[in-house]
């Protein structure tokens, strides 16, 4: 964990002092310490904080892993769904009262394993919410077998010889089924996932946040190390609002760039919806 | 002859305007004031020249069933017709096209199947229309004119239906049809001087005609349905398009999802942020939403899941009727696992009965199966429809300023129902899960919570009976000969209970829209009270029967009919005079 080291630990405990997220705590986290989940909830901490969402309007909606127990963590309305079905049942509750935030939490395995169907048609419906996707390439809540997004070799209790499918790339997955706002996030970088989420619970239609998050239990092969030896911010003069482009960089493994591929403007589902309830009011 | 009801069938291949024929022939019936009910049979395929056919059955007295048989059969398509001629009653009719005769070998003729007891009735349909019309256009009117003249019917019944449907398309085609129409008639008159009589009282108010499916749509929308998900499925699909159609002018939604996981998420996290929600599925949709339903158990979600059930298992039989999903709705669930489980005995019940199932569900905060059947939901009928106004709609039970101080989602109460308040709302927050949980909500996995917390989901139901209709006991009540029925099967019994009385033989049927919870004490006294019991239902493995005996403790005489058809009322009188010759003995 090099980036705690990086700061003092007097400086730590100033920047805690200043931090309004506090009233936005809730239960403590079960997590294992060094998770990369933390940080995650620190950058939804710091983004509803921020923008001043009332609690009583915010909704976090989770699937079932390490991630599931998110809304435990965090005040406001929680619903800690079943596993793979987060999206769906976040989509009702939006297009049921669009005057709520909702946020959806899961993991790699709950998005784009189980849940793996749904994540195309939230995201190109456009529903107007926020998607993170916090990915540890392992199944940690049933302590350590392969994911979808685990790379190829991968040894675990399920994969005993390795893993001989090809890991998918969640930013890729994103671009391609059409969300207006995708980034790509590594939980080593607490400030920069906490801007990102911010960005992406203000901006209008579908965000998806993809949080490089390591397990540090039981994934030996994904880690801090391995993750920081890869990534690399985008390129500074990057202009995120081309999908082709950002397809061709999210798709990259080496370096994994991180940053703001995507942001589009594009009607959101209410947008669309409302105008279709507005035309038929007035021939009423 | 003199007739107070007849059952007409016609039969044809795509293009032969079987389905419009059967509009047309019910709504001039119901236009006059009789009592119509229509079953259309199509195959699941869409393609090619697939075969369908439209059953109208038209009476002077209230309809239950689609009785047993024909009277008359309209063979548009010869080859596809035969098999049905075996459905004509005793002296019943079969109307064949003769435009072009001895044009087809004699297996796949009509004319040479037709058997001593029925009676044929050439006519050149196919010619008729094309001297109407240029082309084959107008073959079911000249059809109709026939008909028409057949049973002595007043012409003008028809020429209003005429004028009415295809006004759109424009003067030519109503003119053209409206000769076709009269060619028919006039062929018939030259060539069959017959006098049936249909008796017809005149000046009676003309009736509406709709399908159980829109009954139900329209139910739901009128007790403040606000929010539809749902997968296209035959045969509930119906109920999704209207949904669609009425639901945004509403200020509503109605959302088409990616399979029926997505539709039942979907409900239940609308349901979560305070929409009145619902879904309509079959029963390969059913089997997908099991896992879905128990989060709604457990997290106490309120949602109304229609089934329109179909053939069964797996894919099944898309477009045939079957009781079979009764037990997936009971016991489909993991773990204890209580659910609401109604099933709707006719299309007036598809109307009022959903409205209980709002009801039911948003008072209790539990899962409602709703089990229409195929039959049910796609048969079109004469109904009046009354709107449940001597009923409080209910809502769901909000907490009081002092339980708000300290509030807890799953406050245990004598009655199972927690208080509740909504995303969005002030006061409050808190945190729902699939997990077991404490009365706060958090997740908590202790054996004593764990009892707890089941208790009170059960509790729900035991509350909830107070609240329930009265079952209905029909019949004789001094008869020893009881039947207990559920679904779309009970028109074809109350029918099979009548054809046993004018044998002499009484019965008396117990129904209930509720098949969990019930009143159990009605059922207890009725089945006290009868010396031999029936239970008929569209299934191979008696599902209501196991049901009852294991609820009740009877023995009853199970009657088994794994059926593509509806259920046929002799069957169910044979079986009671079965039943009499038994305790005769």
């Amino acid at each position: 964990m090099s980036f705690l080291s990086k700061r003092s630990v007097l400086e730590e405990l100033e920047r805690a002092k200043a931090s309004k997220t506090k009233q936005w705590r809730d239960n403590l986290p079960t997590w294992c310490p060094g998770c990369g989940h933390f940080t995650g909830l620190h950058g939804l901490y710091e983004a509803v904080e921020k923008l001043k969402i009332p609690q009583k309007d915010f909704v976090v909606v989770s699937g079932i892993g390490c991630s599931g127990r998110f809304p435990f963590f965090i005040k406001g309305f929680g619903l800690h769904s079943l596993h793979g079905r987060a999206l769906p049942m976040a989509t009702g509750i939006k297009v049921a009262n669009p005057a709520l935030t909702v946020v959806v939490v899961g993991g790699d395995g709950d998005g784009v394993g189980i849940g793996g169907g749904h994540f195309p048609h939230a995201a190109r419906s456009n529903f107007n919410l926020t998607y993170i996707l916090l990915d540890n390439s392992i199944y940690g809540l049933t302590k350590g077998q392969i994911s979808p997004t685990s790379p190829m070799g991968m040894k675990s209790g399920t994969s005993p010889y390795g893993n001989i499918a090809r890991p998918i790339n969640p930013t890729t997955l994103a671009l391609a089924y059409g969300a207006t706002f995708v980034a790509r996030v590594f939980s080593r970088e607490r400030d920069i996932v906490s801007d990102i989420i911010t960005k992406a619970v203000q901006h209008k239609g579908f965000s998806f946040v993809h949080d490089l998050s390591p397990c540090v239990v039981f994934n030996k092969l994904v880690t801090y190390n391995s993750w920081n030896n890869m990534v690399e911010e985008l390129p500074a003069e990057y202009d995120p609002q081309d999908r082709s482009k950002a397809l061709a960089l999210a798709e990259s493994a080496d370096p994994i760039y991180l940053g703001l591929f995507l942001q589009e403007n594009r009607p959101s589902f209410d947008e669309l919806s409302n105008r279709i309830k507005d035309e038929l009011a007035q021939t009423a | 002859m003199k007739y107070s009801e007849i059952t007409i069938r016609f039969c044809g291949i795509a293009g032969d305007g079987v389905v419009s024929s059967g509009k047309i022939l019910a709504g001039a019936c119901a236009n006059i004031g009789l009592h119509v009910m229509v079953n259309d049979i199509y195959s699941a395929e869409i393609r090619g020249l697939g075969k369908s056919s439209s059953t109208i059955r038209f009476a002077t007295s209230k309809l239950h069933s689609m009785g047993d048989g024909i009277d008359l059969l309209i063979g548009m398509a010869a080859k596809d017709s035969i098999v049905d001629l075996r459905d004509i009653k005793q002296d019943g009719c079969v109307m064949y096209d003769n435009s072009t005769p001895g044009s087809v070998v004699e297996e796949e003729s009509l004319v040479a199947h037709i058997t001593p007891e029925i009676h044929g009735y050439g006519l050149p349909i196919k010619q008729l229309a094309n001297e109407a019309s240029g082309t084959n256009q107008g073959k079911n009117l000249v059809a109709m004119g026939a008909i028409c003249y057949f049973y002595s019917l007043p012409p003008e019944m028809f020429l209003d239906q005429i004028k009415g449907i295809f006004a759109r398309k424009g003067e030519h085609t109503v003119e053209v049809n409206i000769k076709a129409f009269h060619l028919g008639y006039e062929y018939f008159k030259d060539n069959y001087p017959i006098s049936n009589q249909f008796e017809i009282n005149k000046g009676l108010e003309p009736k509406k005609l709709i399908s159980g499916n829109e009954a139900l749509a329209k139910g739901a929308i009128d007790c403040g349905l606000k929010f539809f998900a749902g997968y296209p499925i035959t045969p509930a699909t119906k109920i999704m398009e209207i949904a669609a159609k009425k639901l945004p002018k509403l200020g509503g939604w109605t959302l088409q999802m990616e399979d029926e996981i997505a539709a039942i998420s979907a409900v239940l996290g609308a349901s979560y942020a305070g929409s009145r929600a619902m879904t309509a599925t079959s029963g390969p949709g059913l089997s997908l939403m099991s896992e879905m339903i128990n989060m709604s158990v457990m997290a106490e979600i309120p949602a109304v899941i229609v089934d329109v059930q179909r053939g069964g298992p797996a894919t099944g039989l898309p477009t045939k009727v079957e009781q079979g999903d009764l037990n997936i709705a009971l016991y489909g669930g993991a773990g204890d696992s209580p659910r609401v489980v109604m099933a709707p005995c006719d299309t007036e019940e598809c109307y009022s009965g959903i409205q209980l199932a709002f009801d039911i569900a948003e008072k209790y905060q539990t899962p409602v199966i709703f089990l229409s059947d195929l039959f049910l939901g796609q048969r079109i009928e004469t109904v009046s429809l009354k709107p449940n106004i001597d009923r409080e709609r209910c809502t769901r039970k909000k907490p009081t300023p002092e339980q708000l101080k300290n509030y807890l989602r799953y406050q245990i109460t004598d009655d199972g129902v927690s208080p509740l308040i909504t995303p969005g709302e002030p006061g409050a927050v808190y945190s729902v899960t699939g997990l077991e949980h404490s009365v706060t909500g958090n997740p908590n996995y202790e054996s004593d919570v764990h009892s707890m917390m089941t208790a009170k989901r059960f509790r729900k139901f035991e509350s909830m009976v107070a609240d329930l209709p009265q079952a209905d006991i029909i019949g004789d009540k001094t008869a020893v000969i009881g039947i207990a029925g559920w679904g779309s099967s009970i028109g074809s019994i109350l029918e099979g209970m009548e054809i046993a009385l004018k044998r002499g033989i009484k019965s008396k049927l117990i129904k209930s829209i509720m098949i969990y919870p019930q009143r159990e004490n009605l059922f207890r006294e009725f089945f006290a009270s009868c010396k031999k019991i029936i239970v008929p239902e569209m299934n191979y493995q008696g599902q209501y029967a196991a049901l009852l005996k294991s609820r009740y403790g009877i023995r009853p005489i199970e009657v088994h009919i794994p059926s593509v058809n509806p259920v046929s009322p002799l069957k169910i009188a044979q079986k009671i005079m079965e039943a009499n010759d038994e305790l005769s003995q």
